[in-house]
């Protein structure tokens, strides 16, 4: 069988490297075949990445406080790029003041994520979901 | 016992002029001992080839004096039938690639590096799924060779496998030379069987990791075995009694011997000027790092090469007059000149390709036209630092290449050769686009160098056998130019 594919990067000019390192090395510890975009990627580094590596999901991180903007349009221009079936993740510091994280993970969903992770979510976890709805995409 | 210097004889045949250099390798040093060029015979040019190596030879034989004129035709009996031969040539545009990846960031831009490093042209650049009208296209552009790529290894085989089928229809002989997606390479070329098709490893193995040595190295096998023939060269692998390089390629290896061989030269760059392209070579370092500065992109290797086609003296004037219009007209406003007499001049020239001016005004127009092309190259060539703002200060976004080390530069072919002063290659660090939050990477204050005796390409040749020796005589026989050199 082969090693599913995932692209790892944080977005925008977002430079906190330290949850990108502890990602990547997660995600190989636990059999994906990790392509780490780094700091300050962009979403046409994520879209070209994830079409030559035939990506199956793009785990996208913002720590800074500008995710929504950031990741606005991702979903529409994977579309077009002929990404239709990718998974599309995204977690880290998404909650900027007083907002509840319920309210953010709506905002993300309605643009197209797959899933919104906060900082407290357990990383065990969205390994299984990952896995899980790699499973289900196959289908 | 004293024996008598080895004589070595190196020709280029280049579009224009057709170029040969005797050299004496004494001891660990080549020395040149005489040189003749003539013009290229476009009709047949192992013409050239045997005009230039007699004047040669027997200029040599003559104690250097030419007494057998290379156009008499007369043959010279020469003691020196066992003059090993070295040779290369652009003759003819030299070798037409067509570039096919994936994405245009990714696979299709390593593509075209492995491309041009391997001393190449790019004639078309395709991303995505080939559609029936870039066939047409394709097939009308007679590439030498396809150089086909796309995904990394294990990635995209879609994409990649309806390319293939593509490419199957095509009615061109082009050779195909198959270098993406290793997991798909066998069914690539079993969906090609029939044609001609060659495979490297994967130009992109993994997303940012380049590896264009295999393919370059094939596509340098691919000119060998049957470029030669189809340009009227064979009659010259017969007379040399030994193949020919690509004239980038010789200047290209010449370079990196030069870098790796001689102190002081790590961190240098060469631009060769023509009337169709300007070429850029640089080996240095391509990033640098640092705290606060970040890698974005393709990290570039050290010894690069682009082709620019559509900078040139001649042929492609009207194109650098239009692709470079506003650079132009700015410092025709300065000099309180109008942009039409430029205009005519340059309708002229890319008609007369020999053209020589022999007044004052076309002298400063080719100067500007010059002044153009290698500012436009080396900006083309050099990478941006993007200032990103945060509420710390700043970051800096590094894309392409760093060329700030760059502390030597070289003017080769027929203009820049003849410099005397180092101006016009200085045009190679102007600091480009007013955006304050850019700045290009460009040579700062580099000492300036014009290969006086075109020595580069046929010191080229010379780079595979005599190493050490061929970097130290391209660098000893470089003409220093203005204050900044020692
Ligand atoms: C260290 C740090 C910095 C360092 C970064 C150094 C570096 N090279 O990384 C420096 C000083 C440069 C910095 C700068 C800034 N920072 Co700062 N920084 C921090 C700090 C203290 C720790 C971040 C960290 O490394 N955490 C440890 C790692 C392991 O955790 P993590 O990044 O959250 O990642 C984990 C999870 O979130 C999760 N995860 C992340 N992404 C994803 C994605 C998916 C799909 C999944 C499943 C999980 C997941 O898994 C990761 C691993 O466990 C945080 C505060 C904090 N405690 O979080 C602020 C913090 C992130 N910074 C903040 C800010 C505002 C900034 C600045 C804008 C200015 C400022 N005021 O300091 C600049 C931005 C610069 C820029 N352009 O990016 C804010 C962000 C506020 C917001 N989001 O609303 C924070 C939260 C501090 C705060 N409370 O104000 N920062």
């Amino acid at each position: 069988m082969d090693v599913p594919r995932i692209v790892l990067g944080v977005i925008g000019a977002d430079c906190h490297s330290v949850g990108n390192k502890i990602l990547d090395a997660y995600f190989t510890e636990a059999g994906f075949h990790v392509v780490n975009l780094g700091v300050m990627a962009s979403q046409d580094e994520f879209l070209d990445a994830a079409v030559e590596s035939n990506a199956g999901a793009i785990l996208v991180s913002s720590l800074y406080g500008h995710g929504l903007i950031d990741c606005e349009g991702l979903r529409q221009k994977a579309i077009e790029r002929g990404l239709d079936k990718i998974l599309l993740y995204v977690g880290g510091n998404l909650v900027v003041g007083k907002t509840p994280f319920a309210e953010i993970e709506k905002k993300f969903k309605d643009m197209g994520f797959d899933r919104v992770f906060s900082p407290h979510d357990d990383l065990t976890e969205a390994v299984k979901l990952l896995r899980q709805d790699l499973e289900d995409r196959k289908r | 016992m004293v024996m008598a210097p080895k004589l070595l004889l190196s020709v280029d045949i280049g579009s224009t002029y057709t170029k040969g250099g005797l050299f004496a390798l004494e001891g660990e040093e080549l020395r040149l001992v005489g040189r003749e060029v003539v013009p290229t015979t476009v009709d047949h040019l192992g013409r050239g080839f045997t005009q230039v190596r007699e004047a040669v030879l027997s200029r040599h034989a003559n104690g250097g004096h030419n007494t057998n004129s290379p156009f008499s035709g007369t043959k010279v009996t020469c003691p020196a039938l066992s003059i090993p031969v070295y040779w290369s040539s652009s003759a003819r545009g030299g070798l037409k690639i067509a570039a096919v990846g994936l994405t245009p960031d990714l696979t299709l831009s390593v593509a075209r590096m492995a491309a041009t490093s391997a001393g190449g042209k790019v004639v078309r650049a395709y991303s995505y799924e080939l559609a029936p009208e870039d066939l047409e296209d394709l097939r009308a552009v007679e590439p030498d060779i396809i150089l086909f790529t796309g995904g990394t290894d294990g990635g995209n085989s879609r994409v990649v496998l309806h390319n293939a089928a593509r490419l199957a229809e095509l009615v061109s002989p082009a050779i195909i030379l198959y270098a993406g997606n290793r997991k798909v390479r066998d069914q690539v070329v079993d969906i090609l069987r029939g044609r001609e098709v060659a495979t490297a490893a994967n130009v992109m193995p993994e997303v940012g990791t380049i590896d264009i040595e295999p393919a370059r190295d094939i596509i340098r096998h691919v000119f060998l075995d049957s470029i030669v023939d189809g340009k009227g060269l064979s009659s010259v692998v017969a007379e040399a009694g030994r193949e020919p390089l690509p004239t980038p390629l010789a200047v290209f290896e010449l370079v990196r011997t030069i870098a790796e061989r001689v102190p002081g030269w790590g961190d240098f760059a060469v631009i060769d000027m023509g009337g169709a392209t300007t070429d850029f070579y640089s080996h240095t370092k391509s990033f640098h790092g640092g705290d606060a500065i970040i890698l974005r992109g393709l990290l570039e290797p050290t010894l690069k090469r682009t082709v620019e086609g559509d900078l040139g003296l001649r042929v492609s004037a009207e194109a650098l007059f239009r692709s470079e219009a506003s650079f132009l007209e700015g410092r025709l406003r300065e000099a309180g000149t109008d942009l039409a007499l430029l205009k005519g001049y340059v309708e002229e020239v890319s008609r007369r390709t020999e053209y020589l001016p022999g007044d004052d005004r076309g002298r400063r127009f080719d100067r500007l036209l010059a002044a153009a092309c290698v500012r436009a190259a080396a900006l083309r060539h050099a990478g941006i630092f993007q200032r990103v703002f945060t509420p710390q200060g700043g970051f800096l976004v590094q894309r392409g290449k760093d060329l700030r080390q760059v502390s030597r530069l070289v003017g080769s072919g027929g203009y820049l050769a003849g410099e005397t002063s180092p101006d016009i290659l200085l045009e190679a660090c102007a600091p480009g686009a007013d955006d304050p939050d850019t700045r290009h990477l460009v040579p700062e204050a580099p000492a300036c160098y014009a290969d006086v005796e075109y020595l580069i390409p046929l010191l080229g040749n010379l780079a595979a056998d005599f190493p050490g020796a061929a970097a130290r005589a391209a660098v000893a026989g470089l003409k220093p130019l203005g204050p900044h050199t020692n």
